[in-house]
């Protein structure tokens, strides 16, 4: 259930706005997507769902193409702003996007009531969509992406005009999408959000990755265990953590919390001096500037 | 085809008030109609107006709003979709046009001035006419954006019959080239008499059949960006 994407490359006349982009998002994985305005996310959200055809390169999704009628049985899509005829109701929206998802009809009633109820609309069911707020119409487009379990979830920008509610809303969505392995790719510029969902970032700039980070390990604890400068030897402390540190700072990734105790008690049996040891987040903001 | 698709776009049309209004006014000119000499007189022009109206709204508006993003990503075949849209609208369009020969009728069986038979062809020719109308609005839109499909639709009729007649007033024009246009013109936009006439309804069925695979062809190759306008 593996979303691979190898050598993509993709050009709008003479500019080339995807230049070789290598991605995998496995199950069970939220991959985010960032980077400046321009630096080809959308272009590449676009090719991953069939939007756009590329020039060169190969999108897989399960082995198979991302045009694959069973594939699309299997995704779900939230775009940043949801266009969609506005006369139509909440309801009437929702149940037409689940009888074209593959929903049985029979359950098509039941699902998207039980989908409107728990992104709280609620009460909004019979309101045309022309009635809604952006808030809403964003809750509305995530229960349509998510209303048939798909197995591969693409969310451009799904908190952008989102309540604090709203937000961690979306949050829990995307971590239940994560626990019942769906692969996901979320596309965002909110950092503070990627950096609370997404085990591994993606930098996207000028058409190439940038830079990669992995922010969580699906089975691992990663911890930063920070050092007094001139107190220790970087490569003793490479045969003890198997990582080389980056200044004072070294980043490990253990199976079980005892390995962290283990690793601390080896430095410091080395004469490193342990200043901090705390559960490691890339401090994505920092990243960014660098990158861009 | 898709029955979720062709469900949709006739609920969406015949819950519009819009087109409630467009269905009473066919009724009356069916009335109006059954005082007319000649059968089918007056309510097939709003029908085929109707039939641009609904026609021009397949594809390409959805194609610049951002619909199409939604719909593509669902497990449907672009060629069954395209399809099931013209279905559903073309469904619209025929109800339209079954309650203005039904309002006809009954009025000429009040009259005693039924003609069943005339009554029968021009509401087959009517039928025939706006699907014509309706998969050349498909062909344009799986090609433009927005309503560029029903400007392209008319600029094209108006500068068919305008160049005709410039090139008609110049001697050096070759007759083929006329006859080209005139045939252009026949085809596309042909004149539909409610008189029985066999070749012109295979004409208007063979045409809207290959503008149909035309927008099938056109419509699978066309990439749909974000935010495309």
């Amino acid at each position: 259930m593996t979303v691979q994407v190898q050598s993509l490359r993709k050009s709008f006349r003479a500019h080339e706005v995807l230049k070789g982009i290598d991605l995998t998002v496995a199950p069970g994985e939220v991959v985010g997507l960032i980077g400046p305005n321009g630096a080809g996310k959308t272009t590449l959200m676009s090719c991953l769902l069939g939007f756009l055809h590329p020039d060169d390169g190969e999108i897989t999704i399960d082995g198979r193409a991302n045009d694959d009628l069973d594939v699309r049985r299997r995704t779900g899509f939230v775009p940043e702003r949801m266009n969609f005829g506005r006369r139509v109701t909440g309801q009437e929206f929702l149940r037409y996007m689940a009888g074209l998802a593959g929903v049985p009809r029979t359950e098509v009633a039941s699902r998207s009531a039980a989908m409107l109820e728990r992104l709280g609309l609620g009460g909004a069911e019979h309101k045309r969509l022309s009635q809604y707020s952006r808030g809403m119409l964003q809750r509305i487009g995530m229960a349509q992406a998510l209303i048939h379990g798909p197995d591969y979830v693409f969310l451009d920008e799904p908190t952008s005009g989102l309540d604090p509610n709203g937000v961690l809303l979306v949050r829990d969505l995307i971590a239940e999408q994560k626990a019942r392995g769906a692969a996901v790719l979320l596309n965002s510029h909110q950092l503070a959000e990627i950096e609370k969902v997404c085990d591994r970032v993606v930098f996207l700039q000028r058409g190439v990755i940038a830079h990669a980070e992995t922010l969580r390990h699906v089975d691992k604890i990663v911890v930063a265990i920070t050092l007094l400068p001139g107190s220790f030897d970087p490569v003793t402390l490479a045969k003890i953590s198997g990582v080389v540190p980056k200044e004072n700072v070294v980043v490990v990734a253990v199976d079980a919390e005892g390995d962290i105790a283990r690793i601390v008690r080896a430095l410091v049996e080395s004469g490193a001096g342990v200043i901090d040891v705390r559960r490691h987040t890339a401090d994505l903001e920092s990243i960014f500037r660098g990158a861009a | 085809m898709n029955a979720v698709v062709i469900r949709e776009t006739f609920r969406r049309h015949v819950t519009h008030a819009g087109y409630i209004s467009v269905l009473v006014l066919i009724a009356i000119l069916g009335i109006v109609s059954a005082q007319s000499i000649r059968p089918a007189t007056f309510w097939p022009g709003l029908v085929t107006l109707l039939a641009v109206v609904t026609g021009c709204g397949i594809i390409g508006p959805e194609f610049s709003s951002g619909t199409l993003q939604l719909i593509l990503v669902k497990p449907v075949n672009r060629s069954s979709y395209l399809l099931s849209r013209v279905t559903g609208v073309l469904l619209v369009i025929w109800l339209a046009a079954l309650t203005g020969c039904a309002a006809e009728t009954l009025a000429r069986l009040f009259n005693k001035s039924l003609v069943l038979e005339s009554m029968g062809i021009g509401l087959v020719n009517v039928m025939a006419e706006t699907l014509l109308i309706v998969s050349l609005l498909t062909l344009l839109g799986s090609i433009t954006r927005a309503y560029f499909n029903v400007a392209i639709f008319y600029g094209l009729q108006i500068a068919l019959a305008v160049g005709a007649a410039v090139l008609r007033m110049s001697r050096e024009v070759p007759a083929f080239v006329l006859e080209a246009l005139a045939a252009i013109d026949r085809n596309l936009f042909p004149d539909v008499p409610p008189l029985p006439n066999p070749g012109l309804l295979l004409l208007l069925l063979s045409n809207a059949a290959v503008a149909l695979l035309l927008a099938c062809l056109a419509f699978n190759q066309r990439e749909v960006p974000y935010g495309a306008d």
